[in-house]
């Protein structure tokens, strides 16, 4: 019912476009026309470019590269590996991820705030943090290892498994607590007083309503960790992925063409399970009615008691991973010498701590200019006909479709060109700012736009009719309404901008990295504790735009109750 | 007796919600829980239905105590104002998901089934989803999954407060004629006091967690107990009893005996009225609505509301004589709560 929204919209808005002042069209042209010349600039060129390059042969186009890639062992076995990997990955976190959100959503105990602000900690971090926590938990010479006394060879399948299923279980958990809010607390009364039994109602209410989250949550899950690069780098070992794949072929043997042939690859099955995914939130949207009133259930001991551990259970593992890391970059040397240090922080290779102060910039800067990006574009779309918002609607919700590293690899063809002026971002800081935000593009974008979804169309009718123009409407009656969607975006493409590794490992140069790289290039050193320092500050700045966002959130909600109250 | 509520509690904190609450259900009766929301009607519906629990008193059903039934087990139906079909199920799935329960042969399922939809007036609609049906539609449907199973209680709560009007009166006698040809005992909790008129052959009436009165709808029109009843239940001119003594004092011979401050009740449809010249009172407004008219006249105790039915020669301004009949003044109680709801 998504869709709805907008074509219920009063018809009188096309006419209209017309007879309003000039100065409103010549903003409308801007608000629309900014953002797409950058979304066809920055995504739907660089796509071109790659799938061009993955069909260039010398100087002439075939199919050659494809029949290579296809007719090598090392292709198949990473694909048979990233499936495999996806396939068990994607079970685990569902039936992790289900567990949780029913426990939140379904069941009644104390402390679900710690459970909830544990869940998330994973999306904080660069994603190879995981890997680094399980090498110092299970690795060689891991706390755990050392302490049961036996040699666990985590490199591989079971340590990427464990790695991938922490990474992707936020992600189910919202998803799937998503679903079951859905459902309100009348329509199981109903069934309690029919006669239906606390598992009767589970199969008969709460599993079909969570039908469409788990299978959201199962492509969300399947795409994650088949695009993920940074668990895959530090634990995979052996074991090799698509994404570690098309790196090797790309930074390993300079091999950019066969490199373009594996993100081709590598984006078939993402851009299918994005878009069942699309539909499947499509069809969970249309079972929503109005005037719910939301479940609260009762506490019963045997199902709330198990649930609680079980989430804590969860819950201790993710602290003791991403905890171990924090630790053990306090470590003298780990594991001999347990004592107090702060050494570690005393990052030796060369940049030090420069590409962190890079990465925070960068990410003020993505931030900064993603969020207005998208607002322009919501704002402007509302404004268009139906016919020709769609479109741009459509483009806007790709990028989510594209991994990171084929999104990278499209750049490092298309910037590291000289055959456009183009070139001249290459190698700058401003480059990677904007692969970040193109990164990321699709949630701040539908983010914005269920904002603007939820702001009445009456009220720019009744600006419009008071006399204001498109600036003045925006400035005084749309900014504000949607400011908290807003703070959100800014946050969210702030934060993946810190920890983003997929896209930003093939544009970043010797004087120009960003953190995750540098996390990275110490592991690869054979520096794991200098690795696990550099992580634990890069967590530390995430953590304090978390924080800034909630105080931010909270103090204007606080200043509109007291506005309210007045 | 069927279904007896014996001095039933219920607080939230420090709030009471119920305050020893006793009720009474006869077989086949149709009972009304009539009061101001917060009055704690929908909270003694939950504690009946089992989806809440009782913190003191007694619930029993054919003198067998049910409080230690959880709601599943009770066998009754319930019908809430927000629809609340399952929104996977189709019509067909909803109705018959009771008996599904209770583990009915499908093909009695499916027989009851289309039973039932003929009985609600929409035997088209069996494959439908509920997000396909209109309010007035998903609540005959939410009607027939509740009487499927032959509950031994129908529980409605508020079940007609989110239809509109036409949709309301309609579904609203459908459901009394559901209920007189099934007989199932039933209990409603409604803030609107013409469906309990037009519904109940009991009502209950009830204000701060206490039950005012509990009567036939005659007897709560015609002789409220309180100043709060008699207000809630239509507009009323209330007077003091000094004023009754000073301007009607024929009407002070049926005051009660006690020491009680009571007020006379006087409905406007009670009030004769005469144009006279040198009349005692003068009209003030006059509207007009159809089958009858309001009045506003001024009279020496104060301002009084008069209703007259067919043609009456009233201009306004114009000078009236009143006529008040001994048996269309009513003796209620003042007491102290502050009705929520002041008269028209």
């Amino acid at each position: 019912m998504s869709s709805a929204s907008h074509t219920s919209r009063p018809p009188m808005r096309g006419p209209r476009l017309h007879r309003s002042l000039d100065a409103d069209r010549l903003l409308t042209l801007a608000c629309i026309g900014l953002p797409l010349i950058g979304l066809i600039l920055f995504f739907a060129y660089p796509m071109v470019i790659v799938f061009l390059r993955s069909i260039t042969v010398g100087d002439s186009y075939g199919i050659d590269n494809y029949t290579e890639v296809l007719g090598s062992a090392g292709f198949w076995r990473a694909t048979r590996h990233s499936l495999a990997m996806g396939g068990a990955t994607t079970a685990l976190s569902v039936f992790l991820g289900f567990i949780i959100a029913q426990g939140l959503y379904r069941c009644a105990f104390r402390g679900k705030w710690i459970i909830r602000s544990i869940i998330v900690l994973p999306l904080l971090a660069p994603s190879l943090v995981q890997a680094l926590g399980l090498i110092f938990l299970l690795g060689r010479n891991g706390v755990i290892s050392r302490a049961l006394g036996v040699e666990i060879e985590i490199y591989g399948f079971w340590g990427l498994l464990i790695a991938n299923t922490l990474y992707a279980l936020p992600q189910a958990v919202m998803i799937i607590g998503a679903a079951l809010v859905l459902l309100d607390a009348r329509t199981y009364e109903a069934a309690e007083v029919m006669g239906a039994s606390p598992w009767r109602q589970f199969r008969d209410l709460t599993l079909p309503a969570a039908r469409f989250g788990i299978l959201n949550a199962a492509f969300v899950c399947f795409t994650i960790t088949i695009t993920d690069f940074g668990n895959a780098a530090v634990i995979g070992g052996d074991y090799s992925v698509l994404a570690t794949e098309i790196y090797s072929q790309v930074v390993g043997q300079r091999n950019f063409n066969m490199g373009a042939v594996v993100g081709i690859m590598l984006l078939l099955p993402t851009v299918i399970s994005y878009s069942i995914e699309r539909q499947a939130m499509k069809r969970q949207q249309a079972g929503q009615t109005t005037g719910q009133v939301a479940y609260q259930p009762s506490f019963t001991p045997l199902r709330d008691l198990c649930m609680a551990a079980v989430s804590a259970l969860i819950c201790a593992s993710i602290v003791a991973v991403i905890g171990i890391v924090v630790y053990a970059s306090f470590v003298k040397l780990w594991p001999y010498n347990m004592s107090f240090s702060l050494k570690h922080y005393n990052i030796t290779l060369a940049g030090g701590y420069s590409s962190l102060w890079m990465t925070i910039v960068v990410s003020l800067a993505a931030a900064a200019g993603g969020t207005i990006a998208v607002f322009l574009l919501g704002l402007g779309l509302r404004r268009l006909p139906q016919a020709l918002a769609q479109p741009i609607q459509i483009l806007a919700a790709m990028p989510a479709a594209v991994p990171g590293m084929v999104l990278g690899l499209a750049y490092i063809l298309t910037f590291n060109s000289t055959a456009t002026p183009l070139y001249l971002l290459y190698g700058t800081a401003a480059l990677i700012a904007i692969v970040n935000f193109y990164h990321y593009h699709t949630q701040g974008f539908l983010t914005v736009m269920t904002g603007f979804r939820q702001l009445p169309p009456a009220l720019e009718e009744a600006a419009g009719s008071l006399g204001a123009g498109l600036g003045r409407t925006a400035r005084d009656i749309v900014a504000p309404f949607i400011a908290p969607m807003l703070v959100s975006v800014f946050f969210f493409l702030f934060m993946r901008s810190m920890v983003t590794l997929s896209a930003v490992v093939f544009l970043t140069t010797p004087n120009l990295s960003v953190a995750a790289v540098t996390i990275m290039r110490l592991d690869d050193a054979g520096l794991t504790s200098q690795a696990a320092a550099f992580s634990t500050c890069v967590m530390a700045v995430v953590c304090v735009a978390v924080l800034s966002m909630k105080a931010i959130l909270a103090l204007m909600g606080r200043r509109n109750q007291r506005k309210g109250a007045v | 007796m069927y279904l007896t509520v014996r001095d039933a509690t219920k607080t939230y904190g420090t709030f009471t919600a119920l305050d020893s609450v006793s009720i009474e259900i006869e077989k086949g009766e149709f009972v009304c829980l009539l009061g101001p929301s917060g009055c704690g009607k929908t909270t003694l519906l939950r504690l009946i239905a089992g989806l809440t629990e009782l913190d003191g008193g007694e619930i029993t059903l054919e003198g067998a105590p049910l409080s230690e039934l959880p709601a599943r087990k009770r066998g009754f139906g319930i019908v809430f104002q927000s629809y609340s079909l399952f929104p996977n199920m189709s019509v067909a799935e909803n109705i018959g998901y009771g008996l599904k329960i209770r583990d009915v042969p499908a093909p009695e399922i499916t027989a009851r089934v289309n039973e039932l939809l003929q009985l609600v007036k929409l035997p088209q609609m069996a494959d439908k989803l509920p997000g396909q049906l209109s309010g007035g539609q998903q609540q005959r449907i939410a009607l027939a999954r509740a009487i499927a199973v032959d509950p031994r209680v129908l529980l409605l709560d508020e079940p007609l407060s989110a239809l509109d009007a036409k949709v309301r009166a309609t579904l609203r006698d459908e459901i009394r004629q559901v209920q007189r040809a099934l007989e199932i005992p039933t209990l409603m909790v409604t803030h609107d006091q013409e469906e309990a008129l037009a519904l109940a052959d009991k009502i209950i009436c009830m204000n701060h967690g206490i039950v005012v009165q509990a009567g036939t709808p005659e007897d709560l029109y015609h002789r409220p107990a309180t100043r709060f009843v008699a207000e809630f239940m239509g507009s009323s001119n209330l007077l003091s009893a000094e004023d009754i003594a000073r301007h009607f004092p024929d009407l002070l011979a049926t005051h009660p005996t006690d020491e009680k401050t009571y007020l006379a009740c006087i409905r406007p449809e009670q009030i004769g009225l005469t144009p006279a010249k040198e009349g005692s009172a003068t009209v003030r407004s006059i509207s007009f609505l159809g089958n009858l008219q309001r009045l506003e006249v001024d009279s020496a105790a104060g301002p009084l509301l008069v209703e007259t039915h067919g043609r009456v020669s009233c201009r306004m301004g114009e000078s009236v004589d009143l006529r008040i009949a001994l048996d269309a003044c009513t003796w209620v109680l003042d007491d102290a709560g502050q009705p929520e709801r002041s008269a028209a």
